[in-house]
């Protein structure tokens, strides 16, 4: 009989002044960022963006080049008073040691390092997730993910960091951990940091988004009040660039088809009335995936 | 309750338009109680902090009360009101929308007119 020890309340996570550079390539720019405990964050940025290195720093596992990762004020940096709060889940390679253990000698192992580590529960989500107890350097890759998914979920870590955890998933596979993610954060109220690009499905799940493009943070906000910013407008070219022009508005991407024209817009509310108003405009939502094209694409979707 | 989400619009504004339409259909009269926060994010999938904003927004429009410790209750009146603010809007933007198309395909007041009676009889409008 193993007992658990009881997980504390989630403290803040910091990035402060955080610098990191690979050689002279600077990966991660000043970035400042409080990940609020209780939350579900979605970490979103391109291939490259620096969101994986944002999430070693921020667990301790990788070290900055500048500022610091801060958990409740303290240092994270080989702070062991600290590190056991947090848990980063990343994709497990068929080459490390330890893919030569079945998977259920490696789950049993992860009390070993993880200090509210709950048996019973990795042992639930072995059979939610139908993981056959082979060697792990013999599953399928979607298999793999599972088996960090469930040793995040079992650490009952107070922040739990996932970076690209559904990305071997096929989509029933994705669904079911968002949703038993979801009974998981319910019950414990943890601080879960996802990184992920198939976002569409996921931004019902984040309460809040960061975004990353290229090391530096170009949004840090509630999802939905995020998404509220932005709208398509629509509408033969002359008019929809004399309405812009007028507002000396910038748009964010371009579209061009024959002389009907279609750009990305973030503004307020009030703004995109006054246009849908305007004969001709068409004033449409966005989803948060558009967002992350408008303000990661460079305006360079093709004309 | 019936209906899908999708990601073309906000979820929490589903989440309070799905509230709304079941008050509006009579599944949930004056004084019942609506599905919590929880059993929402649980059937949507949904981050319970959206499905409290959608619940909130008609809280704040005093469509529902909250009893504590129990849950949240649907005021009595709302959905008279919500049919009131539903005509409002109907005016306002589908109409709007409708008589623009209506425009763009050259049609006369008088041929509007007449497609509009026509359907009205079908649906057999008192």
């Amino acid at each position: 009989m193993t007992t658990i020890t009881k997980a504390p309340a989630p403290q803040p996570l910091q990035a402060d002044k955080l610098c990191k550079n690979y050689g002279k390539q600077p990966v991660l720019q000043d970035l400042d960022l409080t990940f609020e405990p209780g939350r579900i964050y979605g970490l979103i940025g391109r291939n490259g963006a620096g969101k994986t290195t944002l999430l070693g720093i921020l667990s301790g596992q990788n070290y900055a080049t500048g500022g610091r990762a801060l958990y409740g004020g303290q240092p994270v940096w080989e702070n062991s008073a600290v590190l056991g709060n947090l848990h980063f889940a990343r994709e497990m390679s068929a080459a490390s040691e330890l893919a030569g253990l079945s998977v259920k000698n490696f789950l049993r192992a992860g009390r070993l390092f993880c200090p509210y580590w709950d048996q019973n529960y990795a042992d639930e989500l072995i059979k939610k997730f139908e993981l056959p107890n082979k060697m792990i350097n013999r599953l399928s890759r979607g298999q793999m993910s599972m088996v960090s998914i469930t040793a995040a979920l079992a650490s009952r870590a107070p922040v739990t960091l996932l970076d690209e955890p559904t990305a071997g998933l096929d989509v029933v596979a994705r669904e079911r951990f968002y949703r038993i993610l979801l009974d998981e954060y319910q019950r414990t109220g943890r601080t879960f940091v996802i990184s992920t690009h198939i976002i569409e499905e996921a931004a019902s799940v984040f309460e809040k988004v960061v975004i990353l493009d290229e090391g530096k943070e170009v949004a840090d906000q509630n999802t939905e009040d995020l998404v509220e910013q932005f709208r398509y407008i629509s509408g033969p070219a002359a008019e929809l660039d004399a309405a812009l022009a007028e507002r000396g508005i910038t748009p964010l991407q371009t579209q061009v088809l024959g002389g009907h024209k279609m750009v990305a817009v973030r503004g307020e509310e009030a703004l995109f009335e006054e246009l849908a108003a305007r004969d001709g405009l068409t004033v449409e939502g966005m989803n948060l995936q558009n967002v992350f094209v408008a303000l990661c694409g460079h305006g360079d979707e093709e004309g | 309750m019936k209906g899908t989400l999708n990601d073309q619009s906000l979820i929490y504004r589903q989440i309070a338009q799905l509230l709304e339409d079941g008050i509006l259909r009579g599944e949930y009269p004056a004084d019942t109680q609506v599905p919590s926060t929880n059993e929402l994010a649980r059937a949507f999938n949904i981050n319970p902090a959206t499905a409290a904003k959608g619940i909130n927004r008609l809280v704040d429009e005093g469509l529902l009360y909250k009893r504590r410790g129990i849950g949240m209750f649907v005021a009595p009146g709302a959905a008279e009101a919500l049919r009131q603010k539903r005509r409002e809007n109907f005016a306002k933007t589908q109409v709007k929308a409708f008589v623009r198309e209506a425009k763009r395909l050259g049609l006369t007041q008088q041929e509007l007119y007449s497609l509009v009676k026509a359907q009205a009889q079908e649906e057999q409008l008192p």
